[in-house]
């Protein structure tokens, strides 16, 4: 795997989340695809070892940012990165917005709130009509609502917005002729079976990746006609009807 | 190949069972995707796919890795369309080197009827024998378990594949007695090691993360070790393989007597490219050929 060395433009603590930006002006980014990054490579980091995937929060065109949360040490390990970290190219197939039915709706779970910035960006750009749902533990990650002006946030504790998850705060999901989530994958499986059966849904998966290019079968995921396929280069974004879920 | 390093000349060629490699490098098996060849062109003196199998494997449930210091514990559980499918798809590997297959089944017999599929097309150049997949016929012990299967297995693709180079691929555990029992049973190669039994245990779940091979620099000097025995106590070609990820350590692999050097593991976390360029500069600032390093330890 090519990894690209980075300056970080910003670095921001967005409730209980962080934002990095790097310049990243080489080709078009599509909303669900991710990164590998870390702070150094082989022999400086033999421990941790392998690189992290991301989602794109953001793209501009010449910018780039990733939302993180601390989980682990590969995580605290860019939380603290000082200048520089290392990113891969643009990986996997993100969001189809091209063939969706209106109005969408947009879930996130916690850090799954990341890709749906730069997916609430491509969908203005092409006028479709879109409401915005988070969920979070607690009021210190809901921070990041802020971000997503008109969002409808919930949270576990009931901290803030409605006492729930995500779908608590959806009154009528299956009102939504597009439905686009990302969280963790038990809330991708109930948006799955809660969503309209005439809706098109789609969801961004998460499993631990080894290589991000395909070559590890490391990250599958289960499909309905039997067998695994890769989450880094069939997805990690799935329609929701393809996963074994 | 040889790359112009500033001003002098580097010679990367090996020869390896009567084929010529421009450069001793060779991707380890399951550790190359077709979707990511673009980014090793030129690399490799010779490319080596992800194991088939007679029929298509699912593969095991996740999760599938964990990661280690230095390294990862894999459970992929050999998942592959088949082998018809596989020869299918083969021409993206098909890059103007030389094309190695790994193989593996559940029996000897399986072993012999996917080296009689494969061993005609014109596309492939030589064999792996993947040995550390379990024998269903001996109680799931791997076909690598100890010398007796080893011949056994050896033997019967052997007598099939009368034209093509065959390479045994063998566990760390008893490599020299299995080397010495697959050269006798008319191995052409060794491939030496394969990953290395391992588990990783999430402490907080109480649970097994994954139980599967251990692979990456952690092992490396468990293969340099294996490398170094098997090349005492045999006649027949290494390639090496575990943990290989610098220049460097391709040069400690040849020294220790490889004449060709995989790279798996690390590929996913740094481009061969590099390593190559690496070891032509061990070349050239020794003045030496990588076929002159093979096992030219003083
Ligand atoms: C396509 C994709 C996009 C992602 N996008 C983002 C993002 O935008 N922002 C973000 O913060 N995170 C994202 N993640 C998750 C992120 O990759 C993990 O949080 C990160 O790898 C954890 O690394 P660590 O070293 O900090 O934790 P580790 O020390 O590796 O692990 C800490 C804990 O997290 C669990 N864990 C580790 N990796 C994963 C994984 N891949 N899936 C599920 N659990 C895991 C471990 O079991 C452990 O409990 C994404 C994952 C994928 C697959
Ligand atoms: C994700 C993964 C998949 C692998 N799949 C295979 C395989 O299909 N067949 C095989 O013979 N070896 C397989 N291996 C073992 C490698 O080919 C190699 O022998 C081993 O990983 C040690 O080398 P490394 O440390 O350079 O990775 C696999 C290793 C990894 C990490
Ligand atoms: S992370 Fe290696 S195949 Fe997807």
């Amino acid at each position: 795997m090519r990894f690209y060395p980075v300056d970080i433009e910003e670095r921001r603590e967005l409730g209980g989340y962080t934002l990095l930006s790097y310049r990243w002006p080489d080709g078009s980014v599509q909303p669900g695809q991710f990164v590998m990054a870390r702070v150094a490579g082989y022999p400086v980091t033999l421990d941790p070892f392998l690189a992290r995937p991301f989602s794109f929060y953001d793209h501009d065109g010449e910018v780039a940012s990733l939302l993180f949360e601390v989980r682990g040490r590969g995580t605290a390990l860019l939380d603290r990165a000082p200048e520089r970290i290392e990113v891969s190219a643009p990986l996997g197939h993100g969001f189809d917005i091209g063939a969706n039915g209106t109005p969408a709706a947009l879930l996130g779970g916690g850090i799954g709130v990341a890709p749906l910035k730069i997916l609430s960006r491509h969908l203005t750009a092409r006028n479709v009509r879109h409401d915005i749902f988070l969920g979070f533990a607690e009021a210190r990650f809901a921070a990041v609502a802020a971000e997503f002006p008109g969002s409808k946030v919930a949270t576990v504790d009931g901290s803030e917005g409605t006492r729930g998850t995500v779908l608590d705060a959806v009154p009528d999901l299956d009102r939504y002729g597009a439905v686009y989530a990302c969280g963790p994958n038990p809330m991708l499986a109930a948006v799955k079976r809660v969503a309209g059966e005439d809706s098109v849904c789609q969801l961004s998966v998460e499993e631990r990746m080894g290589c991000g290019n395909g070559s590890c079968n490391g990250c599958v995921v289960p499909v309905r006609d039997g067998g695994y396929v890769r989450s880094c280069i069939e997805g990690p974004v799935f329609r929701a009807e393809v996963l074994a879920w | 190949m040889v790359v112009r390093e500033r001003t002098t000349r580097v010679d990367l060629a090996v020869e390896l069972c009567g084929l010529q490699l421009h450069t001793p490098l060779i991707p380890a098996s399951g550790t190359l995707a077709k979707e990511a060849l673009g980014e090793v062109e030129g690399v490799y003196g010779a490319m080596l796919p992800k194991t088939t199998t007679p029929r298509p494997r699912a593969g095991n449930p996740p999760p599938r890795i964990a990661e280690t210091p230095a390294g990862m514990v894999n459970s992929i559980g050999l998942q592959n369309p088949g082998v018809e499918q596989f020869l299918k798809d083969l021409d993206a590997f098909d890059v103007g080197v030389p094309l190695f297959i790994s193989v593996a089944g559940d029996t000897v017999d399986e072993f012999v009827a996917l080296c009689e599929r494969i061993s005609s097309d014109e596309r492939i150049s030589g064999i792996e024998l993947n040995l550390s997949c379990p024998n269903v016929e001996h109680g799931g012990l791997t076909f690598c378990a100890g010398p007796a299967s080893v011949e056994e297995v050896v033997a019967a693709c052997r007598a099939v594949v009368r034209e093509k180079p065959i390479s045994a691929k063998l566990t760390n555990e008893g490599a020299v007695e299995n080397a010495r029992a697959a050269e006798a049973a008319g191995a052409d190669a060794l491939t030496v090691i394969n990953t290395v039994p391992a588990l990783t245990i999430d402490a907080r779940a109480r649970k097994v993360l994954v139980r599967g091979g251990l692979s990456g620099p952690a092992i490396k000097p468990i293969a340099l070790r294996a490398v170094y025995e098997v090349s005492r106590a045999v006649n027949v070609p290494i390639l090496g393989s575990g943990g290989v990820a610098s220049g460097q350590d391709v040069a400690e692999f040849m020294l220790a007597g490889a004449t060709a050097v995989q790279i798996g593991t690390t590929s996913f976390v740094r481009e061969p490219h590099t390593i190559l360029e690496e070891f032509a500069g061990f070349l050239r600032d020794t003045g030496m050929s990588a076929a002159e390093l093979i096992g030219a330890l003083r």
